[in-house]
Parts: C-alpha cells; structure tokens; sequence
C-alpha cells in the first residue's frame, strides 16, 4: 500500500515537474507569452506542494527538502528508523528499480 | 551551479536484462551524437554566446540533457543487471565486460571511446546553432534507429520520451537561431561573427 502511494506521489512529481521544465524551454525563446507564464506560475507552485508532501511522507528530492525533524515520517527505505538523522540518504537511488525507485 | 534532484525524468523500470540490447544503447552515452556530447557541447558554447536568451536556453537544455544521461544510464545499468556468465559473453557486449564488467563507461556502440571531438564549440553564434540544430535530429535519427530494432516495452517507452525531447529542443534552437538574427544586419547574417566582430551586433 505504501509502495503504491509513492509510486503515484512519484508519477504525479514526474508529471508535473516535467510541465515545469518544458515550459521553461518555451519560456527562454517567448519571454512575454502570458498565458505560459500563467501555466507556469501555477505548475511551479504545484510542483513545490507535491515535493514538500513527498518529502513529508518518504525521503527529500532535493537538499531543499531536507528536513530532519518532518521528513519520512513513514520511515520507509531508512537505515535509521525512529532516529534524527540526515534523511538526503533515505530512499532509493533514481534507477534502482529493484529497491523500489518506481 | 547546479543541484541534485534525486529522481529520473521519465522512469526506467526494466525487468528483463538483455546486454545486447545495452551494448547499443551505450551510443547515446558515450557516442557521436549521445547525450554526455549533447549536454557539454551546450554547457561549453554558451559562455561566448552574444545574446543572453540563448546562452540561458544552452543552459537549460544542456542541463536537461545530464538529466537524459542519467536515463540511458539507468537503462544500461537495468538491463546488465544480475547477469549470468553465459550472459556477459554475448556477442557485444563481451569485449565491453572484459574492460567495465557491468560499470558504465561512455563510449559509442562500436566500441570508441567518448572524445570531446564528437562536438564543437566554435565561438561562432551562428555556426554553433547549426551544430545544435543538426545534433538533435542525429540525435533524433539514433533513438529512431534504436527504437526499430528493439522489441522491449520496458526499454522502448523511456527511448520515445527521449526521442521526442530532441525533437522539442530542435525547435527552441531553431528560434534561439531567429533571435540572434534578428540582432543582426539582414544583409550579411552569413558575413561576419556575431561572437567576435561585435560592431555588427546591434544594442539591445
């Protein structure tokens, strides 16, 4: 079940953030397209809920997201349950699949 | 300056290993028209780059070719993993075994190793736009020709994602190309360098 939920907390990351990334490309070559900069505004500002939510049920995407005190709190994929630790090492590696980076 | 983000942009999750397959994949690694070239030919060619829209466009488009490394690397790394003897003397990938085991190392599927000679950086605004507006349609004639001959969901989907990438940057660099002409006398785009004889350049 948990795995489940990462997973789809992961798809929707992935959705999102590449919305992000694609319209900043589009953004580099029409600086004053409004309606991009709307979608924008508003994928950027989805994109940091959803990773701040990530964060707070497994380990942190970014060192941006590194918070000791809140992160994990499912504790999954970490070597240090229960206890204060650096979380940046909680989770799997990008592209081990097999321990669960889907 | 750049961070982490600890995840790939479009996931890789192959279940069936197959050196074969990962012994041509390794071209857009370390090949010709790969994605390590990709993202250093940008990285390199934006420093000198006259307007500053583009050297931010390089920038971002040679960032988000480490993040396509990244993925045919994950690819690679999934499809020789946990592999059996008899496996790893596949034709294609033996040679290959005997110098990296299962490692990843950049070099271009007939075996040559990445060299910086793969790509230019010329110093030249309108000669590098061209380099970058050739290097994603090889680019993009590579995951075609992969993509033809591999039968793998699992290995097809992420290749289409990057195929298509490449047909995306071709056109921001195709308007990355319009905006530097447009600080420039029409009558001599061809004449002069907009990197170097700057008098030509007109003031923003």
């Amino acid at each position: 079940m948990q795995t489940a939920d990462r997973s789809s907390l992961l798809k929707q990351i992935n959705e999102i953030s590449f919305t992000v990334n694609d319209l900043t490309l589009y953004l580099d070559t029409h600086p004053l397209d409004t309606d991009a900069l709307d979608a924008f505004t508003q994928a950027m500002a989805q994109r940091k809920q959803l990773l701040d939510t990530f964060a707070k049920e497994f380990e942190p995407l970014t060192a941006n997201c590194v918070c000791p005190d809140t992160n994990n709190q499912t504790a999954s994929n970490t070597k240090y349950p229960g206890k204060c630790h650096f979380t940046w090492s909680d989770g799997p590696l990008p592209w081990d699949n097999e321990g669960g980076a889907i | 300056m750049w961070m982490y983000e600890k995840r790939l942009q479009f996931p890789v999750n192959i279940k069936k290993p197959c050196p074969k397959t990962a012994s041509l994949i390794i071209s857009q690694f370390g090949g010709p028209d790969g994605e390590l070239a990709a993202s250093m030919r940008y990285l390199s060619q934006r420093y000198s780059m006259p307007c500053k829209e583009v050297g931010g466009l390089l920038t971002d488009i040679g960032t988000e070719e480490l993040a396509h490394l990244e993925m045919i690397c994950a690819i690679i790394y999934q499809l020789t993993k946990n592999l059996t003897t008899e496996q790893a003397k596949t034709a294609g990938f033996d040679a290959y075994y005997i110098d990296h085991t299962t490692a990843l190392w950049p070099a271009a599927a007939a075996g040559i190793p990445f060299n910086a000679c793969e790509f230019q950086s010329k110093g030249d605004a309108i000669t590098d736009l061209h380099e970058d507006l050739a290097a994603e349609q090889k680019a993009r004639t590579t995951y075609d020709n992969l993509i033809r001959i591999i039968d793998d969901p699992d290995v097809r989907e992420p290749l289409k994602f990057l195929r298509a990438r490449e047909v995306v940057h071709f056109q921001r660099f195709g308007e990355a190309l319009e905006k530097i002409k447009s600080n420039l006398d029409e009558k001599n785009f061809y004449f002069f360098n907009p990197e170097f004889d700057k008098r030509f350049v007109k003031t923003q």
